[in-house]
């Protein structure tokens, strides 16, 4: 029987959510500023996934490349990426991701770094998977105020793949092709559907699919706190010491 | 986009992009037909060219090669540039070649056009392993960039009240009081 843990982090709950994504095989590209996606990739490599091709941004172990990002963002633009991490300080109920600004573009209310590679990997990832630190109404919103990458793009637009989950620190929604929009895939042990309905900015339906995560597994836990963090540490030095804890003793 | 000015090209297509409000302000990027596929709409960027890029290097040559931190696009932005300056943390007479760049960037000379001696000159950012980002003037940076006010307090204070950087670094505890 498999042992279950119930003490964690929200950051160890997503990396374990966002491990059990990551398919074995599969080549995964992992972006600037993600280390709970980094986190569970380097965590399903461990368990699940011996033969995924990880390549992280900031690595010198998973980075096999001769030059910078733009060979991440090449390989993605020849359609060759499996799955890609993004997030946005918007996401609303079409898959818009947000990047770039809150309120009116020329005076914002706040202006964020950009898109970087967003606005081409959110179309040529076969499968892209977004992490948000918070489930709340001001990140899922109606509409962003400024669509930095669609959610959905005409027929007549080459496009590999798009949204597929959002995974947050209360649940999971997934990405409905028939219907272009969110579902309520799964929520956390500790959410319920009514809580992460009531913080999400747009009606929710439930998925046909619809379960409680299942709880993270002793093995799930001490692997990310062991083998995942010691190689964490080397690329997200602060973000470890913080949010990933030691294996405690005994 | 950089990596077209960086080959000399007239322009670039580029994947994506389409539906992204970037295409409502960014008039350097153009939706047209492919010219190959008419029926595909296609995003289209202007090169860029920048007048000047700045690199700051682990070490320099008295050519122009330089190693630069990390696995970086340096090259292709430097390339894309029309004048090329790297500040370097140590300079040699000893020619620098892609071997002394093991899991870092080499930049040759021929793509460089000038070297300037400037040992901490990343402060108050970080320098591959040589030094850390200094957190706690990144802060003061940023709280003093909040207002027309503050930001002239702090170009006062260290920039226009020091003669040469050697005094600004000093100012800053980077290297010892004379």
């Amino acid at each position: 029987m498999t042992e279950i843990v119930s003490e964690y982090t929200p950051e160890e709950l997503m990396a374990v959510v966002i491990s059990r994504e990551v398919r074995d095989f599969e080549t995964i590209g992992v972006g600037a500023a993600s280390p709970i996606p980094t986190a569970g990739c380097i965590l399903a490599e461990q368990l699940h996934a011996p033969h995924a091709t990880i390549m992280i941004l900031g690595s010198k172990e998973y980075y096999p490349f001769l030059g910078g990002s733009s060979e991440l963002h090449f390989m993605a633009q020849r359609g060759e990426l499996d799955l890609f991490f993004l997030s946005g300080i918007q996401i609303d109920s079409k898959g818009n991701i947000n990047l770039h600004v809150l309120g009116d573009y020329f005076s914002p209310q706040m202006r964020l770094p950009g898109a970087y590679g967003s606005a081409m990997l959110y179309y040529m990832a076969h499968r892209v998977i977004l992490f948000r630190t918070e489930h709340t109404r001001r990140t899922f919103v109606e509409k962003v105020d400024f669509v930095t990458a669609p959610g959905v793009t005409p027929e007549n637009v080459y496009r590999e793949g798009g949204p597929t989950l959002v995974v947050t620190p209360k649940a999971v929604l997934a990405w409905d092709r028939t219907r272009k929009g969110w579902t309520l895939e799964a929520v956390h042990p500790g959410s319920t559907a009514e809580e992460v309905k009531e913080n999400t900015g747009f009606p929710l339906e439930i998925s046909s699919s619809f379960k409680i995560t299942p709880p993270l597994t002793e093995r799930e836990l001490r692997t990310l706190r062991t083998a995942v963090r010691e190689k964490l540490k080397g690329i997200y030095p602060d973000f470890t010491r913080a949010k990933i804890r030691p294996l405690s003793p005994g | 986009m950089v990596q077209a000015g960086s080959i000399g090209l007239p322009y670039i297509a580029v994947r994506g992009l389409l539906g992204s409000d970037l295409l409502k302000y960014r008039s350097d990027l153009k939706v047209e037909s492919n010219p190959f596929h008419p029926e595909e709409r296609v995003v289209l960027a202007q090169p860029i060219r920048p007048d000047v890029a700045v690199f700051h290097a682990l070490k320099a040559d008295c050519w122009g090669n330089a190693v630069t931190p990390g696995l970086r696009d340096d090259l292709m932005l430097a390339r894309a540039a029309r004048r090329v300056i790297v500040t370097a943390e140590e300079l040699t007479d000893h020619e620098l070649t892609p071997q002394d760049a093991f899991q870092n960037t080499f930049l040759p000379a021929i793509d460089v056009d000038g070297v300037v001696h400037t040992p901490f000159g990343a402060h108050p950012c970080c320098c591959g392993l040589l030094y850390p980002v200094d957190d706690v003037h990144v802060k003061e940076y940023l709280n003093a960039a909040r207002g027309e006010e503050s930001f002239k307090a702090y170009l006062d204070q260290y920039v226009y009240s020091v003669r040469n950087e050697k005094e600004y670094l000093k100012k800053v505890g980077v290297i010892a009081q004379a």
